[in-house]
């Protein structure tokens, strides 16, 4: 027989060569797809500064309030798919911390988008409502957990239903950006999550999908 | 990085999974041509031992394989050791004693309860220096021990040989996925004895020197799997032990789950008890102490940390979709969407599935080396269930094994 007591340490190499190859390519696995969502913020970071600037222009002329709205809810719902696959990439990311900080960049842009729809819809006299959905960005604690999971599925059933009535924004509280504390020390927000319609309504209780829509469109709170 | 402990755990894992398959394989290799060859030995005088309790149904077979043994008559003694059985199976072997001047009945005094006592008997009764010990429901195939004589002939420090333990005629779907399991078990225990590190010689057949027995002082009674424990002793004091591929035992092989559970959870308390009876061997005493102590130790901490993770992932995840599930009902709406699946496979998910892979590769590669000596036929269905159902129960039995070696609430 040929002595085998060799294979203890080449195996441990083996291990070693193939463990390390599967983790440099999990890390170019995770860049690949940080790069790719980087592109998407970029692009979005250049759509907002468009928006800015177009809204600049049509406050000076005067230009139609529908498609100011046209457009702000086409930006609302790419930046809400974007943030999406952000979503579902940052929960499989192992190594790359890129997401996190991407994370934060598009609730920056979320948080200015729903600050220029407060604008748009004040000047214009709009009818749109603004849903905004803080939220706890992965949370420990499973009742937390459970409820956010029961919230952002009624959510998309909303946005599902009305898409050209509400703009629905979906906002990271712990993401330590201090435009978003001032915000909801301002609006006195402390429990999350929580749903935040349209400037008034802070919902933190299970309540049903008509129970929502009543709140939203008939200003209904019981 | 952005891991938690669960996750780490997991590379862990993953990483000691394939440390083993790349040692396994690295083995496998250089040793292909020579797995099934085995030493020449010439024939010298065997007493065969069989411990008996209630057998009547399968002893007679058992004693009329051993007789068909290629092997000279005047060259082999059979024992049978009766431990107080309650049926009949003492008459059965008076009536082979009657007719075979080789075959001799020790009837015990008293029920001992397990097969060490009366395989001791044997042992101390036998008048040859070569003793096998056999199971009263196992047949080995005729050319078995003179196959498997050769290793003690030819290496005085091997005590003990054992063979292939293959189940015999798997009916139910329990005894062939057990089929699968043996034909694995056997081709991965020949590749440990390539580095010396075979720990047991199963009670279905195994062959020992009688004289080194006798000095370490026979099988344990006090131990679950004696089988086991023997081979650890004589490597403490020196000795090995080492698998004849090339020689094959059939035994039976429990046909219900509960009576498979039962025996798994024998050989966890067993293979426990004896990890702790030699715990103060840890890198001692060649490879008992530097490869097998720590392969068990691990084995064992590994199996709980996986079914602990296991558990904290399934009740945490059961628990979250529960309480969400209970909003949705009491607010009647939807209780599931499509968003709520990521289908966005993480380097644990590639890992994962390269791993299994790489085992099932080595399973089928096991399967096939062994099915070129033995014939027999495994269908696909119970290979992938015995890889993906059948292996990962082994945690709960490891767990139950633990917990009625703590209170001590086992027999045999």
């Amino acid at each position: 027989m040929v002595n085998s007591k060799h294979a203890f340490w080449q195996a441990l190499l083996v291990a070693v060569a193939v463990f390390g190859s599967g983790l440099i390519m999990g890390f170019f696995i995770e860049s690949y797809r940080a790069d790719a969502v980087k592109m998407n913020i970029l692009d979005s970071e250049i759509y907002v500064f468009d928006e800015q600037l177009r809204q600049i222009i049509l406050d000076q002329q005067n230009v139609s309030c529908t498609l100011a709205k046209d457009s702000l809810f086409d930006f609302a719902n790419r930046i809400y798919h974007d943030a999406e696959k952000l979503e579902n990439y940052d929960s499989a990311s192992k190594f790359s911390e890129s997401f996190g900080i991407l994370h934060r960049r598009y609730d920056l842009l979320r948080t200015l988008l729903w600050q220029d729809s407060i604008k748009l819809r004040e000047r214009c006299q709009l009818s749109f409502h603004t849903v905004i959905y803080f939220y706890e960005y992965n949370p420990e604690d499973v009742e937390m957990r459970a409820r956010q999971s029961y919230y952002s599925r009624m959510l998309v059933e909303l946005k599902e239903s009305y898409g050209g009535e509400i703009l629905l924004i979906p906002i990271a509280i712990n993401m330590n950006l201090s435009s978003v504390n001032v915000l909801l020390d301002n609006y006195k927000i402390e429990e999350l999550p929580v749903i935040f319609i349209d400037e008034r309504y802070a919902i933190n209780t299970i309540i049903s999908s008509d129970e929502l829509e009543r709140i939203i469109f008939f200003n209904y709170s019981s | 990085m952005n891991l938690n402990l669960i996750e780490f755990a997991f590379f862990f894992y993953m990483f000691v999974g394939l440390y083993i398959l790349s040692l396994l394989l690295l083995i496998y290799f250089p040793n292909k041509a020579r797995l099934f060859s085995y030493p020449k030995g010439k024939p010298e005088p065997v007493s065969i031992i069989i411990p008996c309790y209630n057998e009547a149904s399968s002893i007679g077979l058992a004693i009329e394989s051993l007789l068909k043994i290629k092997y000279p008559e005047n060259m082999m003694e059979i024992i049978v050791v009766d431990d107080c059985s309650t049926d009949n199976s003492a008459e059965i072997v008076c009536n082979y004693v009657k007719k075979y001047e080789n075959v001799r009945l020790i009837v015990n005094k008293r029920n001992s309860g397990g097969a060490a006592e009366p395989t001791n008997i044997g042992i101390r009764a036998a008048r040859f220096s070569y003793v096998a010990v056999a199971d009263a429901d196992s047949t080995p195939e005729p050319d078995a021990l003179l196959k498997m004589l050769g290793f003690l002939q030819n290496e005085p420090k091997v005590a003990a040989v054992t063979c292939a333990v293959l189940a015999k005629r798997p009916h139910s779907f329990i005894q062939k996925l057990q089929a699968i399991e043996y034909v694995v078990i056997a081709w991965g225990r020949k590749l440990l004895d390539l580095v010396d590190s075979v720990y047991v010689t199963p009670g279905p057949f195994a062959l020992y020197r009688r004289d080194v027995l006798i000095k370490v002082g026979l099988f344990d009674t006090k131990n679950m799997t004696q089988d086991i424990e023997i081979v650890w002793r004589l490597m403490s004091q020196g000795y090995q032990a080492r698998m004849c591929l090339g020689a094959a035992v059939h035994s039976e092989t429990p046909n219900r789950l509960r009576a498979w559970f039962k025996q798994r959870v024998r050989w966890n308390i067993g293979g426990t008890q004896t990890l702790l009876k030699y715990k103060n061997l840890f890198f001692r005493r060649g490879m008992l102490g530097a490869f097998i102590l720590p392969f068990f130790s691990f084995s064992l901490f590994l199996g709980l940390l996986g079914l602990g993770i296991f558990i904290y992932l399934l009740v945490r995840r059961m628990l979250v979709f529960y309480l969400s599930t209970s909003y949705s009902l009491s607010a009647n709406s939807a209780i599931a969407s499509f968003q709520d699946m990521n289908l966005t496979p993480s380097i644990l998910n590639y890992f994962g599935i390269s791993l299994f892979i790489a085992g099932a590769l080595f399973t089928f590669t096991g399967l096939a080396i062994m099915k070129s000596k033995y014939s027999y036929q495994h269908n696909l269905f119970n290979i992938l269930f015995y890889m993906i159902v059948y292996l990962t129960v082994y945690p709960v039995i490891m767990v139950t094994a633990l917990y009625r070696l703590w209170r001590g609430t086992y027999s045999w």
